[in-house]
């Protein structure tokens, strides 16, 4: 081996270890590596389509169940906002209570529409596969008959 | 003069390829100690290629396999697989030598986890950390870089990178890197027009699947055996089902004409296909002897029906809109035609690339249409010769040898671009 040989394989052990160092494939490749895409609907195919729908019922299932978050609820100001934001919550706890009977309705009434989507959604896709078999059973029959019939007309001429 | 010129500017090396490091980072640094010691031949080109399931027998896995064959000698090539695997299978499989090659197993414990047989990556999605980085990671070791996966989640890290894209099955959504591959190849028309759709860019290359089940001599006697060859897909996308329907009709119904004929349904299976269940108890209702299912049968046995059968059914693509569905090539078509069997094919995705209505074969649209093109050649031998060898003739633009030139062609361009720093060009 000579100088430079070894040279170059001081170098690539030295890189091998910073390599190994770095954890992020951003920071190996020297740049920024992931994007955002908008999702083209209009051009989706209908398995497309079917993946996407069962993914947003998903995601509308849990929105069936949501419920306003007195979490969330916060004061800006300084010294006054603890005691604002505890007297606002206080507040809204006792709102709530009295939309909980309304809310639970809306609930049972959100779920049903979403459990009724999946299961037309189901079943009028099931049903089409069936009448495209059906479909494709009476045109092979019919094909048979007519191969039938020249065949007995051949023979009658 | 160039090699002694570079030879002797050991400092001069260290420090530009320090400086990349300080100012790129460590990829750009090792891309430049990598071109530089090319330029000067201390070692021959390094290339990897990558798919994440070599572990099964598949067509895509075939089709970079014989590449890897076909370019062995132009690198050191490593063939990079999640799962262990080994030289044999590759023999077994397909016939390959590749004992020149080095096997790495990169696993991915997120799919170890999972417990699966087949590495989803469509169970990868922007909620969970991308398990192919650790591909990516390798990637950057070596001088090339070959994707042959259906996989675009892999950013590719070697200084030349070649994505072999058998067809676009997702979106660019999350993890999504085809455009980051200097060069995307593709084995058809059909899969390039959809690159376009889909990923909104042309492909670099075309380069047709190579097929090789040619007789060794001339083909035997044909007997009455229709044959389809396709894997027994749980989802059942390749139709077997809707053929075997059709053909226990016309045995019902045309039992003059079909009643000499038999139905033979060849292809690979994963243990426990309640598809392949399915279709077994079909075929149990069969007049007997009239149907037979052959599930992972050696290739020689494979080649023997080959020869024997007259007549090929493919539907695959039929009742489905979706371009995914559709047959990106037909492999198994071009190895029925290579044999002298008359193909008749669902008229869609690239079978129409393969055969020619009514001049090599036939391009149908629905089971009747497959029904009444079958009837009609059930009735004439002479018919079924004359266009078997017209299937023969047009096979040969498939053939292995044909696929192995042009794949050196390719990888030769590579070659000659390692040792520049100019981008390659889009010949498409």
């Amino acid at each position: 081996m000579n100088e430079l040989e070894k040279e170059i394989q001081a170098l690539k052990d030295e890189l091998d270890r910073k390599r190994e160092e770095i954890d992020d494939l951003k920071k190996l490749a020297g740049r920024e590596i992931d994007r955002t895409f908008e999702a083209p609907l209009e051009e989706f195919s209908d398995r497309e389509l079917d993946v996407y729908l069962k993914d947003e019922l998903s995601a509308i299932n849990d929105l069936a169940a949501s419920r306003p978050d007195i979490r969330a609820v916060a004061s800006a100001r300084k010294t006054l906002g603890r005691p604002i934001a505890l007297l606002k919550r206080k507040l809204l706890e006792t709102t709530f209570i009295q939309l909980d009977v309304f809310l639970d309705k809306q609930i049972k009434f959100n779920k049903q529409a979403v459990t009724l989507l999946r299961v037309l959604h189901r079943r009028l896709t099931e049903r089409v596969k069936a009448l495209e078999d059906r479909i494709a059973g009476l045109e092979e029959e019919t094909v048979l008959l007519r191969d039938r019939i020249n065949e007995i007309a051949a023979r009658q001429k | 003069m160039k090699k002694t010129r570079e030879a002797a500017s050991g400092p001069e090396l260290a420090a530009a390829v320090r400086g990349l490091l300080r100012r790129r980072g460590v990829q750009a640094a090792a891309d430049e100690l990598a071109r530089r010691e090319l330029r000067l031949g201390l070692r021959r080109p390094t290339l990897a290629v990558y798919d994440h399931a070599f572990h099964f027998i598949g067509g895509a896995q075939k089709y970079g396999l014989t590449l890897t064959s076909a370019i062995q000698d132009l690198f050191r090539v490593t063939i990079l697989t999640n799962r262990p695997i080994g030289q044999r299978e590759f023999r077994e499989w397909y016939g390959l030598d590749l004992s020149s090659c080095e096997i790495k197993v990169v696993p991915l414990p997120f799919f170890e986890k999972l417990k699966v047989v087949h590495l989803d990556p469509s169970f990868v999605t922007r909620e969970v950390e991308n398990p192919f980085h650790r591909v990516s990671r390798e990637s950057g070791r070596y001088d090339v870089f070959v994707n042959n996966s259906m996989n675009e989640m892999v950013y590719p890290l070697a200084r030349e990178s070649v994505l072999v894209c058998h067809f676009p099955e997702r979106r660019p959504k999350s993890y999504f890197y085809a455009d980051d591959y200097t060069r995307v190849v593709c084995n058809s028309r059909y899969t390039a027009e959809w690159i376009e759709k889909k990923w909104k860019f042309a492909p670099h290359r075309l380069l047709y699947p190579p097929v090789d089940m040619e007789t060794d001599g001339a083909a035997g006697p044909k007997k009455k055996i229709i044959l389809s060859v396709a894997r027994f897909e749980p989802g059942g996308f390749k139709r077997q089902r809707e053929m075997l329907a059709a053909f226990l009709r016309l045995c019902r119904a045309r039992p003059g004409v079909a009643g000499e004929w038999k139905f033979v349904l060849a292809g690979g299976s994963n243990p426990g296909n309640a598809y392949l269940a399915d279709l077994s108890d079909l075929a149990a209702s069969a007049p007997a002897g009239s149907v037979e299912l052959r599930v992972n049968i050696p290739a020689v046995e494979l080649r023997a029906l080959y020869r024997e059968a007259a007549v090929f059914w493919h539907m695959c693509g039929l009742m489905q809109e979706d371009p995914g569905e559709t047959e990106h090539f037909g492999m198994t078509v071009v190895e029925a035609m290579q044999n002298g069997i008359v193909p008749i094919v669902y008229d869609g995705g690239g079978l129409p690339e393969i055969v020619d209505d009514g001049i090599n074969g036939f391009r149908v649209r629905s089971t009747a249409a497959l029904l009444e093109r079958t009837l009609a050649l059930m009735r004439d031998s002479g018919k079924r010769t004359s266009f078997g060898r017209a299937a023969e003739e047009k096979s040969r633009m498939f053939s292995r040898s044909v696929f192995e030139a042009s794949a050196r062609t390719i990888f030769s361009e590579i070659l000659e671009s390692l040792r520049s720093a100019a981008p390659p060009a889009r010949d498409r």
